[in-house]
């Protein structure tokens, strides 16, 4: 039986500490670019907690929304990469192959959900910071574009563990760097495939949207709410 | 190389030079002209006007437009990988390069059809004449047979006849 | 009789190859210059990292892209014009068709340069090139620049050879008339053409074959191009306008780029009986009319969003009509419809002058258009949180420099080994030499290339006949 991974993300639990970007920048090697670079655009967030304010001061209210790769199943991404390096995978994952990238960046364009990253230079880590580097992950050079993965090497070692004792997968055993440092516990990971999953019911909830839903990508991240979410007036 | 030909300021004296050519027995095939524009309307300036260049292109065209389907769909086929949710061989997308395809087809059989059936490119040693860059109408035989039964038909007023004899 | 009305046209026209004015190296060590730190722009660029440049995190694309789109737009001036013409036997094309199709080919290179500048890792481009290789992974072909590649190159292609053809005769001309490396050179070039009447005929059909297969070719490229933008679900370029749109917007610049070059072409190569005030009036026309159909294209495309008024295509509508991208976009509202309409509807104005000066506005404005169509829909997407803007960076603004300078050097080289006008086309197109059916047609240009440029009273003398 195939995967599906699926997420969901209970915006009426999210408290906005970030949490997830740093666990995720830690998980997965995400170059710090400093503030000189991230002030001109180049800052890399895999996840990031989008802020937005409603009603005016005094009554301010805060709304948090955390922003990762939706692993859209018609993932605008996708087909406009001409060497492939973007494609979805057997478990439904919006893969990204760095070797393949040759860095036309028209992934990020495509991309609505502006959730894909690219290495306007070579990372560095200066010592003694490479010796946090996760050696399952592999670095990216200069030219390369770069998302979220949902952790694919957590997936991928559960996987060969579980093949490797012949046993299923536990729904909650596997949790990407994101979900597993939330505090509120406002991620939920699973498999959407198997409906009693908890992914596969939050997604069924009636405080659940997708994120730009109308574009029809698909993405199979699921927000849940209880009052409807107003986009800020564009203009 | 052995050739007699005429060097004609005027295309209707040319035009009578190939008249006289013709009624001196040579054929018409073995009737040389060379200019540096072309004179469509005159009547040499028709000879061997008709050519199946067209219908080469059109089947260069047909052969691009089908083999460059089925060149992307082996491709396509040899590593099948999703993108979007589209079909491994998606028709609607594989037209944009099929046509591109068919369109080069068309004219580099056309370029290829120019070259050989204008002998281009030549190395030389056929009968020329610099002065036609100058605008003189050359009329000429190559390897003639009979000199002496050329000349007259050559020289015309308004013309200069020339032989080459190695 | 006839060499006294063709060896005139042949002398002036092969006179720039052998005479060398000071201007020329000027020119050519100028742009070379400036082509050469473009080279060293674009090394700094590969050898740091693309992010010398000034793209970010949201918009991708900046000034590389918009160069690439423009370039390729100006390269719609030849072969298209030039085939047009040529398949409704335009008499007045005959001087135009060459320095029109050089145009062509040359922004068309330079065109097709920025799709590989602009690469993260341009040492890897040759992954987008189909070839059965030891990765055993072929190009996506469902990618719009996969069709980029496929319609450029068949462009370029196509475009070179319908330049290199009809040069060849006129190769063989300049090999009759010099000596020297002169000889071998352009003795190579000629293919060994001597102009029997059967090469005479077969290049001519194979001529219309061309232009009718490179029509529609030049029409997809552009078409093509602007699928690069309207395949994405971005605010304002998911758009079904986007083909004819982009393609009306390309011969328009390529017009403008052609008036352009050959009132450069007319004084510094003494081309004054050649290019004549019919030509830029019969071309100002033609800019005239693409200037028409711009602003229609434009209001058709901003009407339609303006009146679905979906927030996030209205987010990138403001900010192009009144917000921070205003000043550009009125720029290109007066340099690409009002300074071309107003000169180019006045016959008065409609002068060399006047021309030139509206291709320069329309050059500007073409330049905005496409800035605009990139920047401010990537800067404003669907989601506000992830607003961006963009500025270029010095090495973005060198390369685009070195890219205006490439043009100027290639052309300057090309009009100095190849005679700019096709002399035998010219010839040809003489009123003695046409059918008598024809002749009304052509009659305005070929009367005063006949009686008037050639009349000098020496010349007469020399006719023998009045």
């Amino acid at each position: 039986m195939a995967y599906r991974w699926g997420m969901a993300v209970d915006i009426d639990k999210c408290t906005g500490c970030e949490a997830c970007v740093t666990a995720c920048h830690a998980e997965n090697n995400i170059p710090t670019v400093g503030a000189g670079q991230a002030s001109r655009g180049r800052a890399m967030h895999w996840i990031r907690v989008e802020r937005y304010y409603e009603g005016s001061f005094p009554d301010v209210r805060l709304k948090f929304r955390p922003v990762l790769c939706q692993q859209c199943d018609n993932a605008p991404c996708e087909a406009v990469c001409p060497t492939y390096a973007a494609h979805q995978n057997e478990d439904g994952l919006n893969a990204q192959v760095y070797n393949r990238c040759i860095g036309t960046r028209y992934c990020a364009n495509a991309c609505t959900y502006n959730v894909r990253f690219f290495n306007f230079f070579n990372p560095e880590w200066p010592k003694p910071l490479h010796l946090q580097l996760n050696p399952d992950v592999s670095i990216r050079e200069v030219g390369v574009m770069e998302k979220c993965t949902f952790c694919v090497q957590r997936i991928k070692a559960a996987k060969t563990e579980a093949t490797a004792a012949q046993r299923e997968l536990v729904d909650g055993a596997l949790q990407p760097a994101c979900a597993q440092a939330c505090p509120t516990t406002a991620i939920i990971f699973g498999d959407l495939n198997d409906p009693e999953s908890r992914v596969a019911r939050l997604a069924r909830s009636p405080r659940g949207t997708k994120l730009l839903e109308d574009l029809g990508a698909e993405p199979k991240i699921t927000y849940l709410q209880k009052q409807p979410w107003h986009e800020p007036d564009a203009y | 190389m052995k050739a007699v030909y005429g060097l004609y300021d005027d295309p209707h004296v040319a035009q009578q030079a190939v008249d006289n050519l013709r009624a001196a027995g040579v054929a018409d095939a073995d009737i040389t002209v060379i200019s540096s524009e072309p004179f469509d309307h005159f009547e040499f300036g028709h000879r061997d006007a008709a050519t199946h260049m067209p219908w080469i292109a059109t089947a260069a065209g047909a052969v691009g437009l089908v083999a460059s389907y089925y060149l992307l769909a082996a491709a396509q086929m040899s590593w099948p990988l999703v993108t979007s949710g589209m079909p491994i061989v998606p028709l609607w997308s594989n037209l944009i390069i099929i046509f591109e395809m068919t369109m080069l087809s068309v004219i580099i059989a056309t370029v290829i059809t120019l070259l050989a059936t204008a002998g281009l490119p030549s190395r030389g040693g056929k009968m020329y004449d610099p002065e036609v860059s100058d605008g003189y109408i050359l009329v000429g035989v190559e390897n003639p047979t009979d000199f002496a039964r050329l000349e007259p038909a050559l020289a015309i007023p308004g013309g200069r006849v020339k032989r080459v004899e190695s | 009789m006839n060499r006294t009305l063709t060896k005139p046209i042949a002398d002036d026209l092969v006179r720039p190859l052998f005479q060398t004015s000071v201007w020329f190296y000027a020119i050519v060590f100028a742009a070379a210059t400036v082509v050469a730190c473009g080279g060293a722009a674009w090394g700094y660029q590969v050898w740091n990292g693309i992010g010398s440049a000034g793209i970010r995190w949201p918009v991708f694309w900046g000034f590389y892209l918009v160069n690439f789109v423009f370039w390729i737009g100006i390269s719609h001036a030849g072969t298209l014009i030039s085939a047009i013409l040529r398949l409704v036997n335009a008499g007045w094309r005959r001087p135009v068709t060459r320095c029109a199709e050089a145009i062509t080919v040359f922004a068309l290179m330079i065109g097709a340069m920025f799709p590989i500048i602009h690469l993260g890792r341009p040492w890897l481009a040759f992954w987008l090139f189909p070839y059965p290789s030891a990765r055993e992974i072929w190009p996506n072909f469902r990618s719009p620049l996969a069709w980029d590649f496929f319609a450029i190159n068949t462009y370029l292609t196509g475009s070179v050879l319908f330049l290199f053809l009809p040069m060849i005769p006129d190769f063989a001309l300049v090999r009759d008339r010099s000596t020297g490396w002169r000889r071998t050179l352009y003795g190579l070039l000629a293919f060994g053409w001597r102009g029997t009447t059967r090469q005479w005929n077969r290049l001519e059909s194979a001529m219309q074959i061309m232009a009718v297969a490179i029509l529609p070719v030049a029409v997809s490229v552009h078409t093509i191009v602007s699928f690069d933008f309207s395949m994405a679900a971005v605010p304002m370029w998911h758009s079904t306008i986007f083909g004819p749109y982009f393609v009306a917007g390309a011969i328009f610049s390529g017009i403008a780029a052609l008036i352009i070059a050959m009132a450069v072409l007319r004084k510094t190569l003494g081309l004054e009986k050649y290019l004549l005030p019919l030509h830029f009036d019969n071309l100002g026309k033609l800019l005239l009319l693409m200037c028409i159909l711009w602003a229609y294209f434009v209001f058709a495309e901003r009407l339609t969003v303006w009146y679905g008024n979906e927030p996030s295509e209205m987010a990138v509508f403001w900010a192009s009509q009144r917000g921070r991208f205003a000043p550009f976009y009125w720029t290109m509202v007066i340099c690409n419809f009002v300074i071309p309409f107003v000169i180019l509807t006045n016959y008065k104005t409609r002068t060399i002058l006047g021309c030139v000066i509206a291709s320069f506005g329309v050059l500007i404005g073409m330049w905005l258009e496409r800035f605009l169509i990139i920047v401010p829909s990537l800067a404003t997407k669907q989601l506000p949180y992830s607003w961006g803007s963009y500025a270029p960076q010095p090495v973005e603004l060198t390369i685009m420099a070195a890219t205006f300078a490439g043009m100027i050097l290639l052309y300057a080289l090309f009009s100095k080994f190849v005679p700019i006008i096709a002399i035998w086309e010219l010839k040809a197109g003489l009123p003695s030499r046409l059918d008598p059916a024809l002749q009304v047609e052509t009659s305005l240009l070929s009367t005063r290339l006949d009686t008037e440029a050639f009349s000098s009273e020496a010349e007469r003398a020399d006719r023998g006949q009045p």
